[in-house]
């Protein structure tokens, strides 16, 4: 029984990839679009071809459910990106765009 | 009768003229901060235009009452029922502040306490203190104690408000990878193209070699806060986003875990890990699919563990080497209609820890765990799961997990 999970755990991970991930290499702008339809507020920033709402989405969705713009305040959103910039790698330029989606959507 | 006459006169003078003093000094604040006064203007505009800008000379003092620096006190709580077989039934809880200041849009203070009940106490417990400069957009330094960059589950999932299941995976956990180093780091990402590097580089204390019980010899132990030597661990991780929604990455550390002095002075230590984190939004499936994995594998250099006897189970000579990881996927249905159907995740997680190097030890572990969440809030879930666990050897110790957990 364990042996027939074994093998077939990472044939199942292969499926859900491959049905995840049908258009892997279109462009990632369009990709997002679905992630984040609900939200409204678009920001002004934009890196690397993305706007800040798309980059809030991107990356804070790889770890965590994420938390909307008027969860927190704006001094605190300054801080908690701020964090999450350290905790997750991502650039000074995202932290900006992020930043200020998150205080323009409210 | 005169004087009071006089007295009374002067303070009617004095209560007419108030009023006229105060709207010209409230009128003088608001002229230093009027920036360049269009020219020519009418009396009744200027009048109109001192009018509206006495409010924010007001809003900058309270501003600047409030100060410049930012305070932030975040963290999660988690309360959990744990069922084990062979055990007795148990509930614990945990507090986990998180305390964030920003000193300046450059300069972070970080530091995160672990408040347990133990026992007839609490149990208090430093996790993570740090101070990081922002260098420029692509480079943060920091020093203190800080979850262990080679160790992505440590820095990213720890948190129960994050982690999808009850528990923690065990084979990241036990001295195969460091969780907490004390030292310093730099770290950062930059694009490449339309894709993203990521990396943190750190220098630490280091494990501590295990060397005097037959059960745990040659293993790590990655909570030994101290130094035992002057060698210092190297370690850090490399992540690559070749598309947004995946990353694969590489972390590692090197150290010299002896103690000083000693004839385990000279040996090494490696621990390698990789990997990968999927997180896709799915039109075919109609929701969201995670999928998180990591194996992490720990060697250290051959020695000859207590050599003459003395400690009753050498002389054990013993290249000592140990791995493990998980896997674990989670489906959550954000795309349905129906509100009670979007809130669940259904969660399936494999972890594997070998058995201890000395053949004295724990036993090789695999479990298998199944999961459902359900979100409250973007931070705040209710988790059941399941767990099968059956160590070689030993008696199952199946589990059945009930947790709620919450980020603020």
């Amino acid at each position: 029984m364990i042996k027939t999970v074994k093998f077939s755990l990472p044939i199942a991970f292969l499926l859900l990839f491959t049905s995840t991930s049908v258009n892997l290499f279109a462009d990632p702008k369009a990709n997002q679009k679905t992630a984040t339809e609900s939200i409204t507020a678009v920001s002004s920033d934009s890196y690397m071809g993305l706007t800040g709402e798309e980059l809030w989405s991107n990356n804070c969705l790889r770890c965590h459910n994420i938390r909307p713009g008027t969860m927190y305040g704006n001094a605190q959103w300054d801080v908690i990106v701020h964090h999450m910039r350290l905790r997750a790698n991502i650039t000074g330029q995202e932290q900006r765009a992020i930043v200020e989606f998150l205080k323009s959507s409210k | 009768m005169l004087v009071m006459k006089k007295e009374l006169d002067a303070l009617k003078k004095e209560r007419e003229a108030g009023p006229r003093q105060e709207h010209t000094e409230r009128a003088a604040v608001a002229e230093t901060h009027e920036v360049a006064p269009p020219q020519g203007q009418a009396a009744a505009d200027t009048h109109k235009q001192v009018a509206t800008e006495v409010t924010p000379p007001v809003v900058e003092a309270e501003g600047s009452l409030l100060g410049t620096t930012k305070f932030l006190l975040a963290g999660w709580a988690e309360g959990t029922y744990e069922q084990r077989n062979g055990q007795v039934s148990t509930f614990s809880a945990s507090l986990n502040p998180l305390f964030l200041w920003e000193l300046t849009p450059k300069i972070l203070f970080d530091g995160r306490l672990e408040i347990e009940p133990s026992g007839g106490g609490t149990n208090v417990n430093l996790v993570n203190a740090q101070i990081s400069y922002l260098f420029n957009d692509y480079v943060a330094f920091g020093v203190g104690e800080f979850f262990s960059p080679s160790n992505v589950f440590v820095e990213r999932f720890e948190p129960q408000w994050i982690n999808k299941l009850p528990d923690r995976p065990i084979g990241v956990y036990h001295d195969v990878l460091p969780n907490i180093s004390v030292g310093a780091q730099v770290r950062g990402g930059f694009p490449i193209g339309p894709t993203r590097v990521d990396y943190a580089f750190y220098v630490s204390n280091g494990p501590t070699l295990n060397t005097f019980d037959a059960r745990t010899a040659g293993t790590l132990d990655f909570n030994s806060y101290t130094d035992n030597n002057d060698d210092k661990a190297i370690g850090g991780r490399v992540g690559f986003l070749p598309i947004p929604g995946v990353e694969v990455g590489y972390g590692f550390e090197t150290s010299k875990p002896g103690f000083q002095g000693t004839t385990f002075a000279d040996l090494r230590a490696l621990v390698q890990s990789v990997d990968l984190e999927i997180t896709r939004n799915s039109d075919l499936l109609k929701g969201r699919v995670n999928l998180f994995a990591q194996y992490a594998w720990a060697k250290v250099d051959h020695a000859v563990y207590d050599p003459d006897g003395s400690l009753g189970f050498g002389p054990l000579p013993l290249t000592a080497k140990r791995d493990g990881g998980y896997a674990q996927i989670a489906y959550r249905p954000t795309k349905l209609d129906n509100d009670f159907l979007r809130n669940l995740e259904l969660v399936f997680r494999w972890d594997h820890l070998s058995a201890d190097p000395s053949g004295f030890g724990d036993p090789s572990e695999t479990r298998w765990t199944i999961g459902l969440d359900y979100w409250l809030s973007p931070s705040t879930a209710i988790k059941a799961a399941y767990e099968w666990d059956k160590p070689n050897g030993e008696r199952n110790r199946n589990t059945l997990f009930f947790q709620t957990a919450i980020g603020f």
